[in-house]
This record gives C-alpha cells, sequence and structure tokens, in this order.
C-alpha cells in the first residue's frame, strides 16, 4: 500500500517554497510529484514596462544569492544585441564580483546541507566564514547582496587600490578557514554516513536528465561553462573544471568545496591580471534581433534570451535557470530513497526557487 | 577530528555575533543608505524621473516638485549618476527607523 506524504511547501529545510508529494512503500520513496509556483512574480511579463537599462535591476532581483552572475548574464546578452565590445577591465570587475558571488553561495550551501543532517555547528561555521565574503561585497559595491556591478556597456563601479586589497585580505583568510571547512566535508564520520551512496545519479542519467552545474560535475561530466566560449576571459585566468566521478550526495558536496577553492584562484588572478583603463562604454540606441548568453552561475547554467524590436524596451526576456534543469535529475534519483534522506537530497541540487519560478 | 578542533576554538573567542541594539557597527564608506536631494541647482529637467528604475521619483516641472518615495527606492543610483546638476547624491546612512513614506521637496515661489 502506498501513502502520499506532502513535502513543503514549508519545510525546516527548504529556504524557498517548494512542493514535492512523495509516494511511499512504508518509508521508501517510489515516486515524487513536484509542484512549483508559490513565488512566480512575473518578471518576465514585467520587464515590458522598464528600458534595457533598467531591466538589469529586475534581473539581478530573480534570485537573492546568485544576483551579481543573473545581472552579469543579462547585461552581456543585451551587449551582443549592440554588437559592442566592453573594456577589459570591466570584463575582470565582473568576474571578480561574480566569483566572489560563487564563494558566498557556495558557503551558504554548504551550510544548509550541514543543517540538512543535523550539523548545526557546521552550518553556523559556514554562515560565520560567509559573513566575511558578504562584508567585502558591500564595502566594494555598496549593497549587501544586490550588486548592481554590471550594467549595459560595462561596470557601474571601479576598483579602487584599497578594495583590491580589501579583497586579498579577505581571500587569504578564508581560504585558511575553507581548509578547515573542507576537513570536515570530506573527512568527517557523520557526513560520509549520510551522504555517501545515497541518490546515485550515473554520468549517463545526468547527462540525459539534463543536469547542470554542479549536480553534473559531481557525475563525472566534465562541462563548465567558464571553459566554453561564451567565457573567453576565463581561459586567460587559468580555470580547470572540478569533476568528481561518483555522482552521489557525497561528490556533489566534493564539487561545491573545491570549486571554493577554484573561486579563489580566479579572483586572485583576475586581481594580479586587472588592466587600467575605462570601466563602461557609451551605449546610444535601441536593441534590435534576437541573443542568446549562457554564463555558469553557482547552482548552474543560465541561459538569456532576448529580443528587441527597436524601442528601449525589450520584446521579450526569457530565462531558463539552473534549478528548472535540476529538478527532473532529483525526480529521477529520489526513487529508493528513504523518507529521512529525502531532505539531504532535495538539498543537493542547491534548489533556488525563486530563480526558477522568477 | 576536524569539528572538534573548531568547536575547542570556538569555545575561547568572542562571539561572532554583535550585541546589536548596543554594539551598532558604522556603516561602510562606500554602503548605499540613502538618498539626499539638494534643490538649489535643480532645473526640474525629470531626468532622474525617467531613470528610475521602480518609479521612485516623481518630478513636476510646472509646480517644481521633486517626490521621492523612500519605500520604493532601490538604491541603485541610476538618479544620482543621471543628474546634470549634481543636485542628488548618496549617503552611507540609513534611513532612520519611522521615517516618512515621501522626502515632498517644493521649491519656493521666486517673485516674478
Amino acid at each position: 500500500m502506498t501513502t502520499v506524504i506532502p513535502f513543503g511547501p514549508q519545510h525546516p529545510v527548504l529556504p524557498e517554497p517548494v512542493s514535492l508529494k512523495l509516494e511511499l512503500d512504508n518509508d521508501v520513496v517510489i515516486g515524487a510529484l513536484p509542484s512549483l509556483g508559490y513565488v512566480h512574480r512575473g518578471l518576465e511579463k514585467f520587464i515590458d514596462t522598464k528600458d534595457y537599462n533598467q531591466t538589469t535591476y529586475i534581473c539581478e532581483r530573480i534570485c537573492g544569492i546568485c544576483s551579481a552572475l543573473h545581472g552579469i548574464t543579462y547585461t552581456m546578452a543585451v551587449e551582443k544585441l549592440f554588437d559592442v565590445e566592453i573594456p577589459e577591465r570591466a570584463m575582470y570587475i565582473r568576474v571578480i564580483v561574480g566569483e566572489l558571488n560563487r564563494v558566498h553561495s557556495h558557503l551558504l550551501w554548504l551550510g544548509l546541507f550541514a543543517d540538512g543532517f543535523g550539523f548545526e555547528s557546521l552550518f553556523y561555521e559556514c554562515w560565520k566564514y560567509r559573513e566575511a565574503v558578504l562584508d567585502v561585497l558591500e564595502k566594494i559595491t555598496g549593497n549587501r547582496v544586490i550588486h548592481s556591478i554590471s550594467k549595459v556597456g560595462g561596470a557601474s563601479k571601479d576598483l579602487t587600490k584599497e578594495h583590491i586589497d580589501l579583497i586579498l585580505k579577505m581571500l587569504d583568510t578564508v581560504e585558511s578557514q575553507v581548509k578547515d571547512l573542507e576537513k570536515v566535508f570530506i573527512n568527517n564520520y557523520t557526513v560520509k554516513q549520510r551522504t555517501v551512496g545515497l541518490a546515485t545519479m550515473s554520468k549517463q542519467l545526468a547527462y540525459e536528465a539534463g543536469t547542470v552545474g554542479p549536480t553534473l560535475r559531481g557525475s563525472g561530466v566534465h562541462s563548465d561553462l567558464r571553459e566554453e566560449a561564451d567565457w573567453d576571459i576565463y581561459k586567460d585566468l587559468g580555470f580547470k573544471a572540478v569533476v568528481e566521478k561518483d555522482g552521489d550526495c557525497y561528490s556533489r558536496t566534493k564539487v561545491r568545496v573545491f570549486e571554493l577553492y577554484e573561486s579563489i584562484k580566479l579572483i586572485r588572478n583576475a586581481i594580479s591580471k586587472l588592466p587600467n583603463g575605462e570601466i563602461a562604454t557609451p551605449i546610444k540606441g535601441s536593441p534590435t534581433g534576437e541573443a542568446i548568453m549562457r554564463t555558469e552561475q553557482p547552482r548552474g547554467e543560465v541561459v538569456y534570451y532576448v529580443k528587441g524590436n527597436g524601442t528601449k524596451n525589450l520584446e521579450r526576456l526569457k530565462i531558463r535557470t539552473p534549478t528548472f534543469a535540476n529538478i527532473p535529475s532529483l525526480l529521477l534519483t529520489l526513487p529508493g530513497i528513504k523518507l529521512a534522506d529525502v531532505p539531504i537530497v532535495v538539498l543537493t541540487i542547491d534548489p533556488c526557487i525563486s530563480c526558477t519560478e522568477r | 577530528m576536524g569539528m572538534l578542533n573548531l568547536i575547542i576554538a570556538n569555545v575561547s573567542k568572542k562571539p561572532a555575533t554583535r550585541l546589536y541594539p548596543f554594539e551598532i557597527r558604522a556603516p561602510f564608506k562606500e554602503f548605499k543608505g540613502r538618498i539626499i536631494f539638494d534643490p538649489a541647482n535643480c532645473i526640474y529637467c525629470g531626468i532622474c524621473q525617467k531613470k528610475c528604475p521602480p518609479d521612485a521619483i516623481k518630478v513636476t516641472k510646472a509646480e517644481k516638485t521633486w517626490e521621492l518615495n523612500v519605500f520604493r527606492c532601490i538604491m541603485c543610483t541610476e538618479c544620482v549618476g543621471g543628474c546634470p546638476k549634481d543636485c542628488i547624491t548618496i549617503s552611507n546612512e540609513r534611513p532612520k527607523t519611522g521615517a516618512k513614506e515621501y522626502i515632498k521637496n517644493v521649491a519656493p515661489a521666486t517673485p516674478k
């Protein structure tokens, strides 16, 4: 006999509302039915009333955690419509703020994940370290969460020498703190007991289910948009994608821990190569045509489609966010999992529901 | 044993949090706290109103009024950069608790 248990929309491990109807046989899940739409805000339609510069601020507000990369991706898509080259310094500033954003997002996730399996002190430890990153972001961009660093045509704020010193100093401390965290997440008995061999996804399944980001790389697929053509700048910075082979919750956690080091390395390299010069090119006129831009967010690949019609307002903005692509894989891995492990499995795709529903 | 070391180290340290109402951190220099409007040079051109993403600013040229809805403002500083006469600046102090929703500025009537 099967029982249906609602998981969410309000659940202690879920920071945002998503509902999963779990079909259970005793305490083993045999099926799951998601229902989304609790935080739909209609932002893709809302941009009708705003011009393409103002839309940047709307795109940043799609998500509170990966806000910088939403803004950066949108502005890069619009720059494609205008077919303009932006100053190199602006590109580097975007990379620095984008990667700082990734560091804080991954630390946030590691904390939530630790909380998901009841490791409260580790949760507070992660969030304590994240605070230093947020403080630096506030000092360099003026805001704690919504950084507004990217505008159409370049960057909206320059990095001064003072800011760079702040970032470098913070990176040194955060790197040593991440080393402490790494020891816990990789070697700790409790963490291993709860995650090793849980919800294993084969390389084939991960690829076919269309997963993106750390979820995909945790299954051994070498795919990181920072290595691919859209963001050439990462090639100069010596970026290497983090890939783990096992495909279980443990390897997805490992991917995120090691990506922290990769991001720290990228920020350091970007600062050492930061060129001098302008931070923005003036852009005039109205966009026409269509463009697609893909970038790697903390949660995976985000796709922006923009269409201009010769007026100040865009005709269409379509966003495919990483969690939207990861939900099918979640439904495929849940069957066979015990009810007590469901929160951990749900958290390993790093669900960002506000992104998904826009 | 990584976690045990962290816990033991934490016992001997001060708490990471502040006792908020008694211990207030000074705002950072770059912090976008609130918009300050200086009517002295304003020509009521309305560029700030056009640029404002959340439509928080209302300017009327005929009556020479400049109004900001503090609750709608998102501190994007589009108006600060867009003002041709540099009338709008941003301060790193937050609006005080219990601030009014609107800041309205009406220019004094000048004798013709």
